[in-house]
């Protein structure tokens, strides 16, 4: 029945084409028009006429990938259906398109059958079009002649169960492809040349790591951090799993490198004001906030030889104003002018202007020879120019007091792991001694609640798996029970997800050395108001019995999330999140450390919890990826520039302020105001183009009259 | 099965229950239990947040996460012949703190459906729904009650069916069209006589 009733329509199809086909010399023309007054940039634009409609020959060729395609379609029904489209002259199907032998056959077709364009239908543009253009530049085609029809993710993956459904849908993608391939021009992609430096965005371990790969292979690097020192996260713990190094032993010596290699430019307290450019030529300008304390090299420009801060701390002491440190998660105090802590690179002091009463009895003790502080400093902007940019933004701890049922900032002894971290560590607050916040006392039962906000899925908390919480809450059960003879951990969990190299065997460690495993999520914890106590409710799943345990300090392993400020990162460099926050790579697991924006990588947690080996890693990735456009000198750019018909254009500059990047002006010539378009800057976007009341802009690779072939494909040539 | 040689058969009988995936497992008994309790019964982890949550578990056998496993592998006959089935008092505190936002009190509401169908039901709630029938009360005023409502300087009965009977009716064919009061009162006295 339904095959029948195609059959009549695609008789009407043809009858439809045909009349189709005569319109299509006024398209040509059109095109033709069009195509002529473009500029002459020598290789960017076809030369007019090359291939009209009239003389196309296109190769359809389709992929069963496996069975990924085949399995839900008719292939064969629609290799049949391919040859009735006009235009086609060759059609051929493979298991699987992007092997050698599927693109061989590609060349081979073109050879013998003098084929002018070709469309392959298969999975998406972005997974393989870059395979098959090359096969179409090898068969001697330009390489902007391929055409891609997805009949994989947007068709048999959707509709897996629908088998005339998708073939009838395959039918129509193949359709609009070639109506699109018959009117392809031959385009020439751009070089640009590239800026031989790099920027890194955030220099905690990911971007301290990040940079030290780039200066070594030769790189100038920028090393952004809005924080007053470098280390991140990092080194605001205490040991690191599942080896027990001292977190600091095995950080410093990197922020060493940081601050002594030549080739970084280290710059603390500040941020990324804005950038502009593209890949190979970004120009970022960078806010270097006022920190009020000269360095001795900032110092020296000012003239003041042998100036500058040195460390030494006499400010520190004769500061009146009293902070809570934020690198001790508020749980220590400092002045207004103060250091992160001891290890801090660069050790130079910094004012915080939001508490600074402007006494000026730091000044006095600096002295006159050092005067390296100057409370009147204001916010400098730094332009830099580099060729690509690594983000390494990090992460935010999730508000755990969101999660109202475990009483975090209503009950004292409700502390979070970061806390945690800085009470168990020698140089935080309590010199490395574990005291419940409520009485000093030392915790005998200390109770830790894994996916505090983590796997949850009721809006408040997180849905995805922090991923570092189960191992360094394991060794936070270690390290109370080296440290506290007597003392009990108690660690509630789920599951336990050791899943890195020597992680399994920790956790046998632990459990070992005397942990207690519950397996039950934590339901509610409430204090003991006398004894400040707590009592944590839960269920022993494997004992099917509720638990009510009273214990001294509870640890809630909080979730983390991404950054307050990634949608201004997202925004500056252009790239995107997924739909849990993190910035989005370019491909999961094929391209974890690029983006959607070319030239830019990321590294490290702010593009998905990771552990600090992980993050070491795609920090070492994205380094490398950053610094291969640097050293081939040179990056093609795709050739989907907007183009000016200077013959249409009325001058009117609309477009101008549309242009989301920069890239059109107004210029003068022969007499007339027309618009110009910097083709390095230009993304093909196609704003400019879709607005142009005069139709004066070409868009190169989706022109009008190609679009409008492809939509008349769809319309004209499906079912009414 | 376990094989249990020579063990009285009464081991025999507990080893069966081992095995969930029998035959008198229900495949689409979380389907039915997901349509009448409008929650997502099959995305249950187990992690144990509901029973740590229920004020009914520390006191009683009724352990809310066991329901959700058997709402989850079908296991029917299991769920709706356990007396605990009736022990909660949805209070509604795992749904509050479920993670994987379940409504795990709406799940024993829907067993609790489920059971009524097969007449699985305890005679106390079947009192209630003559109680209702009745008065419009599951617990109607009594003469205490009046007495404490007169000391308070309210009236001796609430401004409910108790003040207004002529809205009995209307309740009345609400329970009549589920056919409540005529399967209560069979079932009652079938188990009373």
């Amino acid at each position: 029945m339904m095959v029948e009733k195609k059959k009549t329509t695609t008789k009407k199809t043809e009858t439809k084409k045909q009349e189709a086909k005569k319109v299509a010399p006024v398209k040509q023309e059109v095109k033709k028009q069009a195509a002529a007054p473009a500029p002459a940039a020598q290789n960017a634009v076809a030369a007019p006429g090359a291939t009209t409609q009239k003389d196309a020959r296109i190769g359809v060729f389709i992929c069963h990938c496996g069975t990924n395609i085949a399995g839900s379609m008719d292939i064969q029904a629609v290799q049949d259906y391919a040859k009735t489209i006009p235009h086609v002259a060759y059609v051929d199907n493979y298991k699987y398109m992007c092997s050698m032998p599927g693109q061989t056959l590609i060349q081979k077709a073109v050879k013998e059958n003098n084929l002018t364009g070709v469309v392959v239908a298969a999975c998406t543009p972005r997974l393989h079009e870059p395979t098959f253009r090359t096969a179409t530049k090898d068969a001697g085609l330009n390489p902007f002649r391929f055409e891609m029809a997805n009949i994989r993710d947007q068709n048999s993956w959707v509709h897996m169960h629908d088998r005339e459904g998708s073939t009838e849908k395959a039918k129509d993608a193949v359709r609009i492809a070639v109506a699109k391939a018959a009117l392809l021009q031959d385009l020439f992609p751009k070089s640009v040349p590239v800026e031989p430096a790099a920027m890194v965005v955030g220099a905690g371990v990911a971007g301290m790591q990040a940079s030290l790969d780039l200066a070594a292979a030769g790189i100038k690097t920028y090393l952004i951090e809005s924080d007053m020192s470098i280390g991140g996260r990092m080194s605001q713990l205490d040991k690191t799993f599942p080896t027990l190094d001292c977190s600091q032993c095995i950080l410093t010596p990197k922020m060493v490198d940081v601050g002594r290699s030549e080739k970084i430019e280290l710059m603390t307290w500040s941020e990324v004001e804005n950038v502009e450019g593209y890949i190979g030529n970004f120009e970022v300008t960078i806010k270097k906030k006022a920190r009020g304390v000269m360095t001795p090299k900032e110092a020296a420009a000012k003239g003041i030889v042998g100036g500058g801060c040195n460390g030494c701390g006499d400010c520190d002491a004769v500061c009146p104003v009293i902070k809570p440190n934020v690198f001790e998660v508020g749980m220590k105090p400092r002045k207004a002018i103060y250091i992160n802590h001891p290890q801090v690179v660069p050790l130079i002091y910094t004012i915080d202007f939001n508490a600074c009463v402007k006494c000026g009895l730091c000044v006095t003790a600096c002295g006159p020879e050092k005067r390296a502080i100057d409370l009147n400093m204001q916010d400098e902007f730094i332009k830099v120019k580099v060729g690509t940019v690594i983000l390494a933004t990090g992460y935010d701890i999730f508000p755990i007091e969101n999660k109202q049922e475990w009483g975090y900032k209503r009950y004292e002894n409700v502390i979070t792991s970061l806390e945690f971290e800085r009470l168990i560590c020698a140089s935080g607050p309590t010199g490395g001694h574990l005291v419940r916040p409520s009485d000093g006392q030392t915790p005998m039962r200390v109770a830790f609640v894994l996916c505090a906000g983590s796997r949850d899925n009721t809006g408040i908390g997180k849905p995805y798996c922090s991923r570092f919480c189960c191992m360094y809450s394991l060794k936070h059960a270690h390290q109370i029970v080296e440290k506290i003879p007597g003392c009990v951990p108690y660690i509630f969990y789920m599951d336990i997800r050791s899943f890195g190299k020597m992680y399994e065997e920790f956790y046998y460690r632990i459990q070992n050395e005397g942990a207690k495993f519950i397996r039950g999520r934590v339901a509610n914890i409430l204090e003991d108001p006398k004894t400040k106590n707590l009592h944590v409710y839960a269920d022993d799943t494997l004992l099917d019995r509720p638990v009510d345990m009273e214990v001294d300090l509870v640890v809630l392993a909080a979730a983390i999330e991404p950054k307050a400020d990634t949608n201004r990162t997202r925004k500056l460099f252009g790239v995107s999140c997924s739909q849990d926050g993190w910035l989005l790579e370019a491909h999961p697991k094929l391209n974890p450390c690029g983006t959607t924006t070319a030239g830019v990588f990321l590294a490290g947690v702010c593009q998905g919890p990771k552990d600090i080996p992980d993050t070491v890693a795609q920090a070492e990735g994205a380094a490398s990826a950053a610094s291969i456009p640097i050293h081939m000198g040179e990056v093609e750019l795709e050739p989907y520039f907007a183009q000016c018909i200077e013959e249409k254009c009325a001058g009117c500059g609309m477009c101008v302020n549309l242009c989301p990047y920069s890239a059109l002006s107004l210029v003068e010539k022969n007499g007339r105001t027309v618009m110009q378009v910097t083709e390095a800057k230009c993304k093909g976007c196609g704003t400019c183009g879709g607005f142009c009341p005069g139709g004066a802009i070409w868009m190169q690779h989706f022109a009008t009259p190609q679009i409008v072939a492809q939509i008349d494909a769809f319309l004209l040539g499906g079912e009414e | 099965m376990a094989r249990t040689k020579g063990y009285p058969e009464a081991l025999e009988k507990k080893l069966k229950d081992q095995r969930f995936y029998r035959e008198d497992s229900t495949p689409d008994f979380v389907n039915r239990i997901e349509k009448i309790s409008r929650t997502m019964a099959h995305m249950c982890f187990q992690c144990g947040t509901c029973t740590g949550s229920c004020p009914s578990a520390p006191r009683s056998s009724y352990r809310i996460r066991k329901f959700m496993r058997r709402a989850v592998l079908g296991l029917e006959n299991e769920a709706l012949t356990d007396p605990d089935l009736w022990l909660c008092t949805t209070c509604y505190s795992c749904t509050d703190r479920c993670p994987r936002d379940i409504a795990p009190t709406d799940v024993i509401m829907a067993m609790r459906n489920i059971a009524f169908t097969h007449d699985i039901v305890p005679v106390n709630f079947l009192k209630t729904v003559q109680a209702i029938y009745k008065t419009g009360h599951g617990v109607p005023n009594n003469d205490v009650n009046r007495a404490a409502r007169e000391k308070l300087g309210l009236t001796r009965d609430p401004p409910t069916t108790h003040m207004y009977p002529e809205y009995m009716p209307g309740i009345r064919k609400i329970l009549d069209h589920y056919h409540m009061k005529e399967n209560a009162d069979r079932i009652v006295k079938e188990r009373e006589g």
